[in-house]
């Protein structure tokens, strides 16, 4: 889904897979974090997004 | 292609004769030139209406699905792959369906073909690798390999993987050293230029389903398109509404569809869907070593788990 | 009725002349595919065409309109309450449309614009518009105009018919609309009536000798319409079919639509879309219930409505106009001439 994703041209950053545990609440912390840190680079997404007027 | 459509008219004669088979379903010849339409042959002498040639380019796999009892069905080697996922996703029994494979040496592209007239065409003939093509104007003799469609020159299965019985010799298989050179062309792309590509794709769709409806995966009860409680996405001509459509169709055909180009062969628009369904096809080819069609002892990769499924994905 | 001519030099200029005051829609080639569209900017049309993929009915009734918007702020006077959206309705000009697109409108107005009903939108767009055909002087091979009223040169539904003679057009204005579209043009070098219809004539019967196909329609009236519901060639007829849109929205006699909802944040609004009877959604009730609920029921329909219950209801002949796009477009080559024919031969075995 991914690679479709990239392939249509959505910036593969948007994208994150994770499998973080119940216990691993650093882990989630710090993906979470990656994830905004990436997203917010990229800015907001315009392609996808339906347009009503 | 004479001889195999005699062989194609005496097997379905006997197999109707002694009563094997309820149907035939095959080709019959178009009304106009270029055309053919799928035909149900019940009786014996209906099966001199049974053709098959370069413009047989639709896919009868859906067609044999959904009939009662046994029919028998002219099959290419995309047709019979079709079959095989068919069989694989219990939408037919193997038993219920006998096949009569058909090496395909390839079927035409009807658009390129057009292109070549300012005025329409009104003749079609080939014999072997010529095309003869009219039109008012003017006639035109063609290399028929000159003018295939996309997906039969990247075509590696052009003899029927699955058959009771052929029509004709098997012919020979041809290995491509890139068999994705149009899916390289799109990943090499910037991230703007593939939305771009995908976007001037889809511009002319008129969201007819005649895609979905011609391809042989598409056989949902309800489509998530002609869903409406919950709607899963606007009925519209709203540009983001009809690419949600051809990527969320393509998607489900992840690791199923064979490339057998039904669903550009039906576009009234001359859109390109394989565009879409490609990449999903070159995923599965180098990460599952995967083709769909081959085998009706497997499951399709995403219908199945593997403990050595790449997951280098997942961070 | 007057005749004009427009020497060939003369008509971009005249063309941008009329964008002051109209909005311009006609033929534009993309690739290997001519679509009608609206002229933005300085596009011109492309006048030798020879047949566009989708016909002219678009520009009165596009594949999706917005009809209604309404707000769902409560804090906003009328909120909830559906008003209709506000459409461009000024003067627009179809340029090139072909004369059996012309004669569709006018079957289509059958619907939209009846002593009871009138759709509002559509009707709007029709007032709104000028139609300035183009002569077929070379039919295609799936054209069979002339057997269904229709033809390369029929004027019905035309304001400005268009002739082409190589350097020149020769204009044959037919309605005072017309007149105020050559007058925004500049267009205003008459020529003698008599000698440019007789020219008109003699083109005329040129292009309707190349049409070879003729379809008989004459004894669809006297059929019983049960016994064409109940024939039992339906099954054969429809099963290639793959039930996808293609020849209803490629039809300019078609006008089904469906209507949808969407709203965001606090804006709705109302739409309607182009449905098609191919769809099994098409007559699914909110029960579940589908009194077409199979395929052939379905391709029933589309050809009985088209070549009897319209026929039975009017009396205006088939809605057909006969410009092959169906024939052609059809992924399994459904071909109408030869439903047209099985329907108008059918006897009935007791």
């Amino acid at each position: 889904m991914g690679n479709l994703l990239e392939h249509m041209g959505i910036e593969r950053d948007r994208l994150h897979f994770s499998w973080i545990s119940s216990a691993e609440a650093t882990k989630f912390v710090d993906v979470v974090k990656e994830i905004s840190e990436k997203v917010r680079a990229l800015g907001p997404n315009k392609k996808l997004v339906k347009d009503y007027n | 292609m004479d001889t195999c459509i005699k062989k194609i008219r005496e097997l379905s004669a006997e197999l109707l004769e002694k009563g094997e088979v309820q149907k035939v379903i095959g080709f019959a010849q178009g009304t106009i030139p270029m055309a053919t339409s799928p035909i149900a042959i019940e009786s014996k002498q209906d099966t001199e209406k049974l053709v098959f040639n370069s413009t047989c380019g639709l896919n009868l796999a859906n067609y044999a699905s959904k009939q009662k009892g046994k029919v028998a069905i002219i099959a290419k080697g995309c047709d019979s792959r079709n079959i095989v996922t068919h069989i694989v996703e219990n939408q037919i029994q193997r038993d219920q369906i006998y096949i009569i494979g058909v090496p395909c040496t390839g079927m035409v592209d009807k658009s390129k073909i057009a292109t070549l007239f300012e005025d329409e065409i009104t003749g079609f003939t080939e014999d072997g690798n010529t095309l003869r093509v009219t039109s008012s104007s003017r006639e035109e003799i063609l290399k028929k390999q000159d003018y295939l469609r996309e997906n039969c020159l990247y075509c590696t299965h052009k003899n029927p993987i699955l058959y009771d019985v052929l029509a004709t010799e098997l012919v020979e298989e041809q290995m491509l050293e890139k068999p994705f050179p149009d899916v390289d062309r799109i990943e090499a792309l910037d991230t703007d230029a593939k939305w771009q590509h995908f976007e001037n794709l889809t511009k002319n769709c008129i969201r007819c389903y005649a895609c979905r409806n011609a391809c042989p995966l598409c056989y949902c009860p309800t489509c998530f398109v002609d869903e409406a409680g919950p709607q899963w996405v606007g009925k519209g001509q709203n540009k983001t509404d009809v690419n949600t459509f051809h990527y969320l169709r393509a998607f489900h055909c992840a690791g199923r569809c064979t490339d057998c180009g039904a669903c550009v062969e039906a576009c009234p628009m001359g859109i390109n869907v394989r565009d879409f369904t490609r990449k999903l096809n070159k995923d599965a080819l180098e990460l599952f070593g995967w083709e769909a069609g081959l085998d009706i002892t497997k499951r399709p990769p995403l219908d199945a788990y593997s403990p050595e499924d790449p997951d280098d994905f997942i961070k | 009725m007057k005749f004009i001519t427009i020497d060939k030099k003369n008509w971009t200029k005249g063309i941008d002349k009329s964008r002051g005051t109209y909005r311009l829609f006609g033929p534009v080639k993309d690739k290997n595919w001519c679509m009608i569209k609206e002229l933005d900017g300085d596009i011109l049309p492309d006048m030798e065409y020879n047949e566009s993929v989708m016909s002219a009915k678009s520009v009165l009734f596009p594949q999706s309109e917005t009809i209604l918007n309404t707000s769902l702020n409560e804090s906003v006077e009328d909120h909830h309450i559906m008003k209709r959206a506000k459409n461009d309705y000024t003067a627009r000009a179809v340029l090139g449309i072909r004369p059996y697109d012309a004669k569709a409108i006018q079957l289509v107005k059958m619907n939209f614009d009846t002593k009871e009903y009138k759709d509002p939108y559509w009707c709007d767009a029709y007032e709104a518009t000028t139609f300035v055909g183009m002569a077929i002087t070379k039919p295609g091979p799936f054209d069979f105009s002339t057997s269904v009223d229709s033809g390369p040169f029929c004027e019905e539904g035309l304001d400005i018919l268009l002739a082409d003679l190589d350097d020149s057009f020769i204009a044959k204005i037919l309605t005072p609309k017309g007149e105020s579209f050559a007058a925004a043009c500049g267009f205003d070098s008459t020529i003698d009536d008599k000698e440019s219809q007789a020219l008109f004539d003699i083109l005329r019967k040129e292009a309707e000798k190349n049409i070879n196909c003729r379809v008989e329609t004459d004894k669809l009236k006297e059929k019983n319409l049960l016994d064409l519901h109940g024939a039992s060639f339906w099954d054969d007829l429809a099963f290639s079919c793959i039930n996808c849109g293609t020849c209803t929205y490629v039809c300019p006699t078609c006008w089904c639509f469906d209507i949808q909802d969407e709203a965001k944040l606090k804006e709705s609004s109302r739409f309607r879309n182009w449905d098609t009877c191919m769809s099994p959604l098409f007559t699914r009730h909110a029960t579940g219930h589908n009194p077409r609920g199979v395929k052939v029921q379905r391709v029933r329909q589309r050809f009985m409505h088209k070549l009897k219950y319209f026929l039975d209801k009017y009396d205006q002949g088939i809605m057909c106009v006969g410009c092959g796009r169906c024939v052609k477009s059809c992924p399994v080559n459904i071909d109408i001439r030869e439903v047209c024919h099985t329907m108008n031969t059918y006897e009935k075995k007791d």
